[in-house]
């Protein structure tokens, strides 16, 4: 069900958007006939019907682009979001790099808060990672990059976030099948292949185990690695083929043309139906007529045929395959904080050689060129995490990542752990546990989500200041309506009409033009983003420039995210502001005495 | 004489030239007879259009008080001032003043249509375009109801105003020198209309005008002068 549906405003909205409908339609329903005879004739009437024309378009325009670019830029931020939320899990407790003993027992005591549907310690640590290419690339130098490496438990891990749609492996052998639990039957009989174990879901427990084919003989068993896609490649820029429908784009920007050509057709016959004997007028008829002709033909002719496209895409090119060494050092720390030391106080760098048995590919930078994956135990013994039973050293974790069942009361969850561990603290009062922080993966990731945001409605900002200009523009109109039939004032007054009653006549030609313009930029909008895809090619294609290029996104596509508030916002806000300037003009003509028109010729 | 169907007590208008304010209208008191045809004579600038409109409701007096009736008009409230001439008053003005954007027809469902919400005009439609279509029948106009203000002759223009001031059947008539935009012969022909609505409808009528011809085809002439009340002639 879409996001906004689920919405606990939506019900209340739907039944004050309800009430605003029928005040509106009661409103227009009880007011006298005269308004609505006359305002649509002010509005429609013969030539002067390009006045609201040209007066909406400015709306139009605003609200087209509002809604387009606001879809776009809210587009990268839910999938920033997306993304982000994907790599990491609901809710994080983090005890840094220090860790927090215990982690299990606190693991299940999360568990066990409602709401909560599961808990998983991981090890965080910084490490240096040396990339030693091979195959076809065994001559390039060794590459050596600093990488976070994620202790996990496989199978509890693949419950956070979307870790397992990131793995290469679930993405080859899934694609295609659409249901999600028919995706994991074969990602499990995937793994029963490599393993020849049951495929259970606690078969996901292997996913750091090395296959046997993969294993060298003669040499130390190598614990398992999933490396992000940056992580062990280069980027390069390849050429990928993409199916598109050619021409819809040409074809779309005939059938605008063609609509416009008819609007201007409509008007100018209008306007000659009044003025038999002017030459001009049925020149300006004709060649409206058939500019609009020529572009509903060439909306209809326009080949339209599906294809590809080649279009150049930066990718990460592995520069190791599966099986390959990667060698991870770190340097150990202590619970106290402490790095141990060689003699001549040179830190102790913990060094291991690991198998890379998979590749992670979230399109999140920041994850794709830093995270590596390892086993909990394996990165605890090489972070100095692991404790020893026999002095009494517990194993730590640096964090608790927590899955819960409603992520909009994650605020909920968030107080409930951070009063758990106070509680579960007060229970060890000997053992000096450390402090922690549980924050929401937003909180976690503010920054780089409040920048994309801060964009975006900086954007729209921006975009929101035509309305200033818009506004001024109808208040200006409506005034110099409202002067102009100063003498239509006078006449409706001394037959009988209220000076509310005029002056909402004008009301009503504003909040009119408002609605035009709103619904024409609405209707472009939609059909904008319905074939943006289409309308990119085109634009590509036919004036060689690259709106939107693949090498610095990471994105196949132009996001987009069209919000139903953010469309009903947008046209409240311009029917509002369209409403409230032409009481400029509504004024006027409700103050002005009707013996002031109606004295003199 | 029968009941008055209008009054005027002591009315005075004054006007603002900026700083400076200039009586256009002294004390004028007078009484109009339901059925009466009265003519107010003056010349221009004499206060006559003024006093019309304070008479008809459309402008308020600076003292004095208009009885319309048997109410006291100005010490209601405006919403039953406006009802008044939407109900009980027409008006009839030199330079006719038909709304140019609606068709003959349409000016004169005028009051019709202020009265009417939208929610019932589709049942109330069809009667009174009935009565418009017998009323612009009445007066020649016919043929010409879908036709705009700016395709008729003045004559046409007038009688259609003349329409819009009949259709709802009101009780007094003001007309602000209905003749003095047209040429004799058509003027003559719109007083045939007054007279005959006066006469045999038993329309209650004031007229305004500078033209002591026209004048004279009312049952009482009142002079102006300087916003002055002089003479009575019967």
């Amino acid at each position: 069900m879409a996001e906004w549906l689920q919405s606990p405003w939506f019900w209340p909205a739907v039944a004050a958007g309800g009430a605003a409908v029928i005040a509106l339609a009661a409103l227009l329903l009880f007011s006298p006939v005269y308004k609505h005879i006359v305002c649509l004739k002010y509005l429609f009437g013969g030539w002067k019907a390009v006045v609201p024309i040209v007066s909406a378009l400015p709306a139009a325009l605003g609200v087209f682009l509002l809604i387009l670019v606001f879809a776009i830029m809210d587009g990268f931020v839910s999938e920033t979001r997306e993304m982000t939320r994907g790599t990491l899990a609901d809710i994080i407790v983090d005890a840094h790099l220090g860790g927090m003993p215990y982690y299990d027992e606190f693991a299940d005591r999360i568990e066990r808060i409602e709401g909560v549907e599961a808990a998983t310690p991981v090890i965080q640590s910084y490490v240096v990672v040396r990339v030693k290419p091979s195959g076809e690339y065994r001559y390039v130098k060794p590459i050596v990059r600093p990488c976070l490496l994620l202790g996990i438990r496989p199978a509890e891990k693949a419950k956070m976030g979307r870790f397992l749609n990131y793995l290469e492996s679930w993405r080859t052998v899934t694609g295609g099948v659409k249901e999600e639990d028919a995706k994991m039957e074969r990602f499990l009989e995937h793994l029963r292949r490599l393993y020849a174990v049951a495929a259970t879901p606690e078969a996901l427990e292997r996913l750091l185990d090395v296959p046997p084919e993969y294993r060298k003989a003669g040499q130390p068993p190598r614990p398992g690695v999933i490396a992000g896609t940056a992580v062990i490649g280069v980027p390069v820029t390849d050429y990928v083929s993409e199916d598109v429908t050619i021409g819809a784009g040409r074809r779309v920007l005939a059938w605008f043309l063609a609509a416009v050509a008819t609007v201007v057709f409509l008007f100018i016959w209008r306007a000659a139906v009044h003025r038999p004997g002017r030459v001009g007028w049925r020149v300006a008829m004709g060649l409206a007529g058939l500019s609009a002709v020529g572009f509903y033909v060439a909306a209809l002719a326009a080949p339209v045929h599906p294809g590809q496209v080649i279009r150049p895409e930066v990718v990460d090119y592995p520069l190791l395959g599966r099986g390959d060494d990667l060698v991870v050092s770190t340097i150990p720390v202590r619970p106290s904080g402490a790095i141990d030391t060689e003699p001549g106080g040179i830190p102790k760098v913990s060094s291991r050689v690991f198998a890379l048995v998979d590749v992670f590919r979230s399109k999140y930078w920041e994850a794709d060129s830093s995270h590596l994956y390892v086993d909990l135990a394996v990165a605890q013994q090489m972070a100095g995490m692991e404790g020893d039973p026999a002095q009494g050293v517990p194993a730590r974790a640096s964090q608790i990542q927590v899955k819960i069942s409603d992520p909009a009361a994650a605020g909920t969850a968030v107080d409930r752990i951070q009063k758990a561990w106070e509680a579960f603290q007060a229970e060890r009062p000997d053992e000096d546990l450390p402090q922690v922080t549980v924050n929401t993966w937003e909180t976690q990731q503010r920054m780089i989500l409040t920048v994309v945001e801060v964009e975006r409605n900086i954007t729209t900002l921006m975009l929101g200041l035509m309305f200033v200009g818009f506004a001024v523009l109808i208040a200006l109109i409506s005034y110099v309506m409202a002067y102009i039939k100063s003498r239509d004032v006078g006449i409706l007054k001394a037959v009988g009409a209220s000076d509310a009653g005029v002056g909402s006549l004008f009301l009503g030609y504003g909040f009119i033009i408002g609605l035009l313009g709103t619904a024409i930029g609405m209707i472009g909008a939609l059909l904008m983003l319905h074939y943006l895809d289409p309308i990119e090619i085109w634009v590509n294609q036919t004036l060689n420039v690259d709106i939107f290029p693949r090498e610095m996104y990471y994105f196949d596509r132009i996001p987009r995210h069209l919000s139903p508030w953010w469309c009903v916002g947008v046209s409240g806000a311009v029917l509002g502001l369209a409403t409230l300037a032409s009481m400029v003009g509504g004024l006027l003509a409700a103050i002005r005495q009707p013996v002031e028109t109606l004295r003199y010729e | 004489m029968s009941e008055p169907i209008l009054q005027a007590r002591g009315l005075a208008k004054d006007y603002w030239m900026g700083a400076a304010r200039l009586r256009v209208l002294h004390d004028v008191s007078l009484s109009v007879a339901r059925g009466e045809f009265l003519c107010i004579l003056g010349p221009s600038g004499s206060g006559k259009s003024t006093l019309l409109h304070l008479l008809g409701l459309l402008d308020r007096p600076t003292e004095g008080r208009v009885i319309f009736e048997g109410e006291d008009a100005f010490s209601r409230a405006k919403r039953w001032r406006d009802r008044m001439r939407n109900e009980a008053i027409g008006f009839v003005f030199q330079f006719y003043y038909l709304m140019p954007d609606l068709s003959v027809l349409e000016n004169t469902l005028l009051p019709a249509m202020i009265r009417t919400p939208l929610a019932v005009w589709p049942f109330a439609r069809w009667g009174e375009r009935a009565r418009a279509m017998e009323v612009l029948k009445d007066v020649g106009l016919g043929e010409r109801v879908q036709h705009l203000p700016r395709e008729l002759s003045g004559g046409e223009r007038q009688r259609a105003a003349i329409a819009r001031a009949l259709v709802h059947r009101p009780r007094v008539l003001f007309a602000d020198e209905p003749t003095g935009n047209l040429d004799s012969a058509t003027g003559a022909e719109i007083m045939r209309v007054l007279e005959r609505l006066n006469r045999k409808e038993g329309l209650t009528v004031v007229m305004v005008t500078h033209d002591a011809s026209i004048a004279e085809r009312a049952d009482r002439v009142l002079h102006l002068a300087d916003g002055k009340l002089l003479t009575e002639r019967k």
